[in-house]
């Protein structure tokens, strides 16, 4: 191949990339990257909106780093993460595969488990805290069925971020239904039962064929809802507003009230790009570590 | 495997003409990626085009209205502007004012149409248009809007919101303004006062509200209790509500929010302050601030639920008022119109402690200091705040009172029932307690409220509850 | 798990369903029974907050939000009506136009861009693909609530305050919808590209022929979310958007809770109206999850 025809396949190519890119990057950069860039340059200045923008220099980053709260509602948002992922990726897979099966009903069920995705989280917090509540709560009462003492969930301090977990992931189980359901039908039927014939067993199945062929949307599911999950904020502002005693308080919901209550848009603008840079490493190292377990055809 | 793609698919017969396009124009990548580019943005930089026309020409048409009108610009500092565009200039050419509102919806959007179908009448040439959004979002897009430098020509604030938006000098100054254009007579003293700032008038009062006791007679009957009057204390209420107290059905004697929008007045009522006489540190961990926690949260799962079986539920006390559950309620007169129908029920003005002291909220109407039509802007905030028309189809709607001086003008309001004793709304106004007011106005609340509520769950004692909310409110006053 | 243990639909000819899955089926039935229940009633768990709103919905004026009861009492139409009655001054129908015209639009161009962006993902070679890739990411990573303020701003300085345009912007594109779509088209094995490149295909017919078809359950999953996501979006459009006539379904009914008190039955029967159409495109979209994998399994 001379060089001249090389050179030219990559134009080429390059013409592709860009034919291909352009209609999701340039709206990208226009309305998500500039906006961003803004936030990065806000961030850098103390701002209330109504007064013109002052400058404060790494003050913001400074005065964030060093309180204590920022660091609980990391903390808070990471307990969040952990207790989250794990049951509604389980719950989602278990449901996904429950409903990818020939089965009475099928797509009935596939829309009723989906129904919580589309249903108002402020309809659905008030439902959780009727169901938790400590005093009078279903959950309590069933819980007292069996002789245990129900804990005191969204009141208490110790329990508000389990309780916010808990319905977040049974409004969540239907989202990650579909991904996975959308994964699992690539799958070809017919390999689960030559598999079968060969006399492997469901769980033998599962892990050797199922798993692995599902493993990019697994990591779809996780990638998102560790980027979603860093994001928390609609289930806590309605169900426990970051209480009691900011229990419950997390990374966004300190953004929330920053920006938009508290008129501290600087400061807000500076936890977020902290966060960013959290996520962003976090994102990274799945990346690299998709390599190992996640299989493409 | 070759049948299929010879198979043409209409579907993407536009995809076809940019398939050569991509093929073909290896020689001139640089012009194929431009081009998709543009197509990509077609939609956004077209509307932006066609958009920037439409608003070129309205700004220029605006424009000229103004230099017909007077010297009145935008830019101009508000007092100065004010004071030198006269009415009949205003009159002369025709303009579009924007008004953004909470108060409105969702319930009295067709009584403000009403004002507004009277302002125009008097002012042909000048149009209003409402914006509205919930009080949960209002300032959020208020906010965003004046960040963006598109704020509307005039809108609402209430009280606590006020001072934030006075000293960030995004308000037209009334203090220059004659006699025209808006009489401070027409309105009650402490609203005006309530709207002012450093001595000058930044918006016009155009509503209030207060808080007084609500009661349930058949309810005081059955346990044979004595009606509340005015000169009752807390410790007359607490007995009451204790006698009114039935767990066994479920009702309950007293409730009062654990929030801080009572312990300020409470702390009023108990003769406290909440912050020192120059407004530089915070004093509600005084005697009389424990005094007024404990009064708050005493009445949890005693005379009124816990805050647990309250949780977040939406109008929790309504509801056990309205089922003949709740004896005595602490509430605002905005509960008036939605308690029409309910029978037997009356209010009183609140019982204080050491002394008498009711909760009073006001709205005002303030202009941008960025309209370009100075002088129709507060021509329309003083037709909405003190207009006859205005007056009465507030009073006629039951929506909130204005705070007009003349008494006749509100009549029909104390005179309609029920309750029968609507003068107690008055009344209350005879020793107000207004919301105190910082730069830092909801992160004092949080900080309050979540005091408020650990004292509650006793997560630790009243006095170190509220001393440690002290030192926070005191670092925010820094 | 190397790829050659994967076995993929197109290699396979399509042979009559194996004997040993009919006695399977029977053999489990028992077990499929108790799944069957415990599907059923985790249904109805899910189901409780929208039978919830929905009796609420057709509550009548002035009944309170109150914790639900299995059989509804008093049925009335009165929440509906107050919805659509003058009263409120919301252009009902004309706010609902607006919103299915903005989800459809945006839907449409989130697809079409998101698809294009996940093929070049895939299937191009490109230098510095994956940072590329990185940086469509971490337009997720920011949270929206500070994106809203210098959006708005820069919408200003293009003239875009208060039109649909500024509304549909932040949708025209979306990562989430490139990563999706990019996963899905990992898993159409190559062989079918090179098979199409070798008969002298250029990159779109086999983006438009080969590849979408292929990946249809992921381009209906994101339609699915693509529209909810402008369907449900409230912070925006309630910045940008002004005026009552371009009022989008959210707006109206976050402007249905009034400063001290709200009538629920009004806001329920708003919120009825909001979710039915998500639930009807979700069945609809599902169909073509489903089929699929009926067309992909014959070709």
């Amino acid at each position: 191949m001379t060089a001249r025809s090389v050179r030219s396949r990559r134009v080429r190519q390059g013409g592709t990339v860009a034919l291909f890119l352009a209609p999701s990057a340039v709206p990208l950069v226009l309305f998500t990257l500039v906006p961003m860039v803004t936030s990065l340059w806000v961030s850098l200045h103390t701002w209330n909106l109504l007064t013109p923008m002052q400058w404060a220099g790494l003050s913001n980053y400074a005065s964030l780093l060093s309180d204590r709260a920022t660091l609980s509602a990391l903390l808070h948002t990471l307990y969040y993460i952990v207790g989250y992922l794990p049951i509604v990726y389980a719950g989602g897979l278990g449901l996904a595969m429950l409903l990818n099966r020939r089965l009475l009903g099928r797509s009935l069920f596939r829309s009723i488990y989906f129904v919580p995705v589309v249903t108002s989280w402020v309809v659905v917090a008030l439902t959780w805290q009727w169901l938790l509540n400590p005093a009078n709560g279903l959950v309590n009462h069933l819980l007292g069925l069996i002789g245990i003492h129900g804990p005191g969930w969204w009141a208490s301090t110790t329990w508000s971020i389990p309780s916010v977990i808990l319905a977040s992931t049974w409004k969540d189980l239907g989202f990650v239904m579909v991904i996975l359901l959308a994964g699992l039908q690539s799958i070809p039927q017919e390999l689960l039962e030559a598999a079968e014939v060969d006399g492997a067993t469901g769980w033998k199945r599962f892990w050797r064929i199922t798993f692995p062929l599902l493993s990019p949307a697994t990591y779809f599911v996780v990638v998102i809802s560790l980027i979603n999950g860093f994001q928390v904020f609609d289930q806590v502002y309605v169900m426990t507003g970051g209480g009691p005693d900011n229990s419950s308080q997390t990374l966004v919901l300190d953004i929330y009230n920053m920006t938009f209550r508290y008129q501290e848009v600087g400061l807000a603008s500076a936890l977020s790009w902290l966060l960013f840079a959290l996520v962003l490493v976090v994102t990274l190292i799945q990346t690299r570590v998709q390599r190992r377990w996640v299989h493409y055809a | 495997m070759n049948t299929r793609f010879g198979v043409p698919v209409i579907s993407l017969a536009v995809a076809a003409s940019l398939l050569t396009a991509a093929c073909g124009s290896s020689s001139n990548s640089t012009s194929a990626s431009s081009s998709a580019a543009g197509s990509g943005a077609t939609s956004a930089a077209g509307a932006a085009a066609t958009s920037a026309a439409t608003i070129a020409a309205t700004s220029a048409a605006a424009a000229s209205s103004v230099a017909a009108g007077a010297s009145a610009s935008g830019s101009a500092p508000g007092s100065a502007a004010a004071s030198t565009v006269t009415d009949s200039a205003a009159n002369d050419t025709k303009a579009t004012i924007n008004y953004f509102t909470f108060s409105a919806a969702p319930d009295h959007l067709k009584d403000l149409n009403t004002i507004i179908a009277a302002f125009e009448k008097a002012h042909p040439k000048i149009t209003v248009k409402v914006q509205t959004a919930a009080y949960a979002d209002y300032f959020t897009k208020l906010s965003t809007e004046l960040a963006g430098g598109t704020a509307p020509d005039t809108f609402e604030l209430d009280y606590q919101d006020f001072v934030d938006y006075a000293s960030s000098g995004t308000l037209l100054s009334l203090a220059g303004a004659n006699a025209s254009t808006y009489s401070p007579a027409a309105y009650t003293a402490s609203s005006l006062k309530a709207f002012s700032y450093n001595g000058e008038q930044m918006a016009l009062p155009e509503s209030f509200s207060d808080v007084v006791l609500f009661y349930n007679k058949a309810l005081f009957d059955k346990a044979g209790v004595a009606y509340p009057t005015s000169s009752w204390t807390w410790t007359d209420e607490m007995a009451a509500a204790k006698k009114l107290t039935d767990k066994s059905s479920g009702t309950f004697g007293l409730f009062q929010p654990v929030t801080y929008n009572e312990f300020y007045k409470a702390l009023n009522q108990a003769g406290g302050q909440f912050l020192s006489a120059d407004k530089k540190t915070a004093t509600f961990n005084s005697p009389a601030g424990v005094a007024a926690a404990n009064w708050l949260i005493g009445k949890l799962g005693t005379v009124m639920p816990t805050l647990t079986q309250i949780g977040n539920t939406p109008n929790f006390d309504t509801n056990l008022f309205m089922t003949n559950k709740l004896a005595m309620w602490i509430n605002g007169n905005w509960q008036f119109a939605g308690l029409a129908k309910q029978a037997n029920w009356d209010v009183v003005v609140e019982p204080g402690d050491t002394q008498k002291a009711s909760a009073v909220f006001f709205n005002g109407v303030a202009a941008s200091k960025t309209t370009k039509h100075a002088a129709d802007a507060l021509a329309w905030i003083n037709f909405l705040s003190s207009s006859k028309s205005s007056v009465t189809t507030r009073v006629s709607s039951n929506w909130e009172l204005p705070p007009v001086a003349d008494n006749a003008l509100i009549a029909g309001y104390l005179t309609a029932t029920p309750p029968t004793n609507r003068k107690a709304v008055i009344d209350s106004l005879d020793a107000p307690s207004l919301a105190p007011v910082i730069a830092k106005q909801t992160q004092m609340q949080d900080l309050v409220n979540t005091a408020l509520q650990n004292a509650a769950a006793g997560r630790g004692s009243v006095q170190s509850d509220l001393d440690k909310a002290v030192s926070q409110v005191n670092a925010l006053l820094k | 798990m190397p790829d050659t243990q994967v076995i993929h639909p197109l290699s396979i000819t399509s042979a009559p369903r194996p004997e040993s899955a009919r006695r399977r089926r029977s053999r489990m039935s028992a077990r499929s029974l108790l799944l069957m229940t415990a599907l059923v009633l985790g249904g109805l768990v899910m189901l409780f907050p929208f039978y919830w709103t929905v009796q609420t919905a057709f509550s009548p004026n002035g009944s309170v939000l109150t914790t639900p009861s299995i059989v509804p009492r008093h049925l009335s139409l009165d929440g509906f009506r107050q919805l659509f009655s003058t009263s409120y001054d919301i252009p009902f129908l004309r706010v609902i136009m607006n919103s299915v015209v903005l989800a459809v639009v945006s839907t449409v161009l989130a697809v079409t861009t998101s698809a294009m962006a996940a093929y070049a993902f895939a299937r191009l070679d490109f230098l510095g693909k994956g940072a590329v890739f990185a940086i469509y990411l971490a337009t997720l990573m920011i949270p929206l609530q500070v994106l809203v303020v210098p959006l708005f701003i820069e919408m200003r300085t293009f003239h875009l305050v208060n039109t649909y345009e500024a509304v549909l912007a932040p949708n025209i594109a979306s990562a989430f919808g490139v990563f999706l779509i990019r996963q899905a088209i990992a898993a159409v094995p190559k062989e079918l590209d090179e098979a199409a490149t070798i008969d002298g295909c250029g990159h779109l017919r086999i983006f438009t022929a080969i590849i979408l078809p292929n990946i249809r359950p992921a381009l209906a999953t994101f339609a699915i979310f693509a529209f909810m996501a402008s369907w449900n979006n409230l912070l925006w459009p309630l910045v940008i958007l002004s005026s009552a006539d371009h009022m989008t379904l959210p707006l109206a009914l976050s402007s249905l809770h009034g400063q001290f008190s709200t009538q629920w039955n009004v806001v329920m029967a708003g919120s009825v109206l909001s979710i039915v159409p998500i639930l009807a495109i979700y069945v609809f979209a599902q169909k073509y999850v489903v089929q699929s994998m009926a067309t992909s399994g014959l070709k």
